[in-house]
């Protein structure tokens, strides 16, 4: 098989299947998936009340709030960039909306929007820094990481901050179906759209060939620079968006939102086959990777294992992932 | 070379599959002590392969086939165990690493040179220095390999492999990126170890080189031996028609100069930066290229060729005044050099042409998906029926759109960047080594792609260290040293000879007017 023309004719069927297989087995996505329905059936196994509604609910409600970053993150690893200051972002941004709307008595909406602005603004930084300054991303975003931690504590003074309009525990208190509201129906639209965006616009290819290799898009004529801010800049506001979520969730300003989850998020999306070194991955497998995750944790709580095991296990899932998936690629896709 | 000698190293039967394509079925190959054996094929043959096999980059188990060093049999598990049997190699992709110095390559992996754990770092500068003296290459031992050209990193990898004092030495196209002077002294190393006992294979597109340097042929066609060639019967002619089955008529597509054409591309007093010590960049270039014109840049290694090319283009910042079809542009950046009708191949396919994360078909239409997406939405169809037309009209062999670009041949890799740079039509054609790395029928193809060009009407600025593919091809040379252009004729005003001229006599001036001024 080495021309154009020698594939149009048909070729045997065994060898056709086998191509379909290996193609199949090649995206991305379903090895997660594999890897995610054994795990299902592996805690159900063992502990029914894995699958008990209440459970599923805890599992897709925690989700629906770091999925939205991960969205987020996994656009900025294609653009070849990451961002440790995520948690951080959605804190002062959930803190930030909640002054806003309390101490400064301004309209919720008034108040959300700050609080997106915070996000948006500390992304623009993150970017400019990273792209005209050269600053590696990962010094610069730990950075914002610890200046955000201290900014939560200026803003707030170490309380929380609370009560909040009812607007906001309206918000947080919505029950669409199976007790998920406004943050899951949020979280599955920005994904679909995010991965639409990535897999099937001009925008979407030319973040890829960013994080490919940016020397050859900035001679295709791309502006990378552009590029790169542009998804710092998304990161930011779907972190400050995360974060408001969880505070309507909470119905107070909390200074602990967040906290931890840089890690937990850029754990995930890698387990979904994302590209620390940029220009692979797909929204789609960063948010089934963090769910992954998610489904993990939770089972190994509900079946009775001791937390300090649950961070062990989350460590060990995240480096097999990525063991994998380079196996994957060395045996599936390249054929070799 | 009498064959009747006891080979030093063979290879029996050799067969590799890649995953469902045979990139190898059934070969034998041998060297013996002191021979030069020219591995010769079309891209995508399976050069590469064989001695990837022979030297342990696939490594024993991954291939079917027996190997020998000295008549016992051998299999090596990696390149560094090929190298401690005395085995060495130069790959066809420049592999360095770019944030340690030139020194520093040159010995990787054995930067403690053999006593210690510490590293002797001005030891390996001088002896690296020594090295490059041998080898006729200016290059400082402590520059940063991040700052040196294609060219002088594929020395370095040669030096790198030189060092190490092979008794095989297998090189996989070294000279696809140097030119003359430094090919003659590439040769005279090459010469030197052969009287030494050295066993080399040699693999190249340039056939003039095997008939300057080879002992003895061997032509591979599809993954098998298509014929072995002795030295007495070599013949550029039974060389491509054993690679490819087909007889050239003629090398060079005939073409003249267009004759009252409007000026294309109009450059004036174009002056580039040099920075980080190997690139000396280029002073108050003047030229003009007519549409349908075809006009080369000859010179050597570092003489500033590229850097003309970068600077029409906006890669790196350059002063002057540039006009296209007689229309004054600003260009600043490649997205500026684009949308006045400006294209650029470049040199280095694998650092800043091919993108390795995503597909064939990808690769050829980044950057071009304006015309090919709606509402900014790529038209999937549409996409895919234009790869498919420019792949053809290339003959681009890959199995699919969706194909990897990773294991395509370097002939196919660079046709598939023609095909992105050409998709948008430009007016203005700059290709920086354009039949680097691509076999002879396929070099073939892009001279007649390049003449077709330009009888519709693309003005085409070349630059080619083979000067005689220069000379065949262009209408006009220009001959550029130190960064500036120090003569200029026309097709069948001169050839190799003047252009080697002009560079000596240019440097000799200059020497002189530098003792005139220190004096
Ligand atoms: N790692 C790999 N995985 C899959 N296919 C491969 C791999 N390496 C080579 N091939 C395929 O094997 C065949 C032979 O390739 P090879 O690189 O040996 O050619 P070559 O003769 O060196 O060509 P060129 O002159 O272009 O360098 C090609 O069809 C190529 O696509
Ligand atoms: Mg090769």
């Amino acid at each position: 098989m080495n021309s154009v023309a020698e594939v149009s004719s048909p070729p045997r069927n065994a060898q056709l299947f086998r191509r379909r297989l290996i193609g199949f087995i090649a995206v991305g996505e379903v090895g997660v998936l594999a890897a995610m329905a054994l795990l299902i059936a592996f805690f159900w196994l063992l502990e029914p009340a894995f699958l008990s509604e209440r459970n599923i609910r805890a599992i897709l409600n925690v989700v629906s709030f770091v999925g939205i970053i991960a969205i987020g993150q996994t656009i900025l690893l294609v653009t070849g960039e990451f961002d440790l200051s995520v948690g951080s972002v959605a804190g002062l941004s959930a803190v930030v909306a909640a002054k806003l709307m309390t101490a400064a008595a301004l309209p919720v909406t008034v108040g959300i929007l700050g609080g997106i602005g915070v996000g948006a603004l500390i992304g623009l930084l993150n970017g400019l820094i990273v792209v005209r300054l050269g600053i590696p991303a990962f010094i610069q975003t730990l950075g914002m990481l610890f200046i955000g931690q201290g900014l939560i504590q200026v803003v707030t003074g170490g309380y929380p901050v609370y009560p909040l309009p009812e607007a906001i525990n309206t918000i947080g208190g919505t029950d669409f179906a199976f007790g998920l509201g406004w943050s899951f129906a949020f979280f599955v639209i920005a994904a679909v759209v995010a991965d639409f965006v990535l897999r099937r616009t001009v925008l979407g290819r030319n973040m890829y060939a960013t994080g490919g290799n940016q020397e050859v898009a900035h001679l295709v004529g791309i502006n990378t620079n552009a590029y790169k801010i542009g998804a710092f800049i998304v990161v930011g506001a779907l972190s400050a968006i995360a974060g408001m979520f969880v505070m309507a969730d909470l119905g107070s300003g909390g200074t602990s939102i967040g906290s931890g989850w840089e890690l937990t998020v850029i754990a995930g999306v890698v387990v979904g086959g994302v590209s620390l070194f940029g220009g692979a991955g797909t929204v789609a497998g960063g948010v089934v990777g963090i769910l992954l995750l998610k489904i993990v944790q939770s089972g190994l709580v509900v079946i009775g294992v001791n937390s300090n095991w649950q961070q062990i296990a989350v460590g060990v899932i995240m480096v097999m992932a990525v063991g994998l998936d380079i196996v994957r690629r060395r045996y599936f896709i390249a054929g070799a | 070379m009498s064959t009747t000698q006891e080979p030093l190293f063979s290879a029996t039967a050799i067969a590799k599959n890649f995953g469902g394509v045979q990139a190898l079925r059934g070969v034998d190959f041998d060297v013996v002590t002191g021979e030069i054996h020219a591995l010769l094929g079309q891209n995508g043959a399976g050069k590469s392969t064989l001695v990837k096999i022979l030297n342990g980059v696939h490594p024993a188990g991954s291939y079917t086939g027996t190997i020998q060093l000295d008549g016992r049999p051998v299999s090596f598990a990696s390149p560094a165990d090929a190298r401690s049997n005395g085995v060495g190699y130069v790959p066809q992709e420049i592999e360095v690493l770019e944030q340690l110095s030139v020194a520093e390559n040159v010995f990787a992996g054995r930067t403690g040179l053999g006593d210690g754990m510490l590293v002797h770092q001005r030891k390996l500068e001088q002896r690296a220095g020594e090295i490059f003296a041998d080898l006729g290459i200016d290059i400082n031992p402590r520059a940063y390999v991040a700052s040196l050209t294609s060219a002088q990193r594929h020395l370095v990898i040669i030096a790198r492999a030189i060092v190490q004092k092979p008794r095989v030495l297998m090189l996989d196209e070294p000279t696809a990126s140097l030119s003359g002077t430094e090919v003659d002294a590439l040769f005279s190393v090459l010469r030197r170890l052969k009287a030494q006992g050295v066993a080399m294979i040699y693999i190249t597109h340039r056939l003039p080189e095997v008939l300057a340097i080879c002992d003895r042929a061997t032509v591979l066609r599809d993954g098998q031996v298509a014929v072995r060639i002795a030295r007495e019967d070599f013949d550029a002619e039974t060389f491509i028609f054993s690679m490819s089955g087909q007889r050239l008529q003629r090398l060079f597509p005939e073409h003249s100069a267009p004759v009252g054409a409007p000026t294309a591309l109009d450059v004036r007093h174009l002056t580039v930066a040099g920075h980080s010590g190997a690139v000396h960049g280029a002073r108050d270039i003047n030229l003009s290229v007519a549409a349908g014109e075809i006009v080369g840049l000859a010179g050597l290694l570092g003489s500033g060729r590229s850097e003309i090319l970068h600077g029409i283009y906006g890669r790196v910042p350059a002063d002057g005044e540039i006009r296209v079809t007689g229309r004054t542009v600003s260009i600043r950046s490649p997205r500026d050099a684009r949308a006045a009708g400006i294209a650029l191949l470049t040199e280095d396919r694998k650092r800043d042409g091919l993108l390795f994360n995503l597909p064939v078909g990808a690769n050829i239409t980044i950057g071009n998906l304006a015309p090919l997406s709606r509402h900014g939405m790529v038209r999937g169809r549409l996409e895919r029926s234009s790869i498919l037309a420019a792949m053809s009209a290339l003959n681009v062999k890959a199995s699919s759109p969706q194909a990897s670009v990773t294991h395509l041949s370097g002939g196919n890799q660079q046709k598939l960047l023609f095909a992105r740079v050409l998709m948008r039509a430009p007016k203005v054609l700059l290709l920086d080594e354009p039949t680097k790395g691509v076999d002879a029928a396929t070099r073939h193809e892009i001279y007649r792609l390049v003449v077709e060009l330009a009888e519709k009407g693309v003005g085409l600025l070349i630059v080619a260290s083979e000067i005689e593919e220069l000379i065949g091809l262009c209408d006009r040379c220009l001959v550029v040293a130190d960064g500036r252009i120090v003569d200029e004729f026309g097709r069948g005003e001169g050839g190799e000879d003047r252009v080697l001229w002009s560079v000596t006599a240019a440097q000799a001036e200059r020497h002189a007017l530098a003792a005139q001024v220190s004096s």
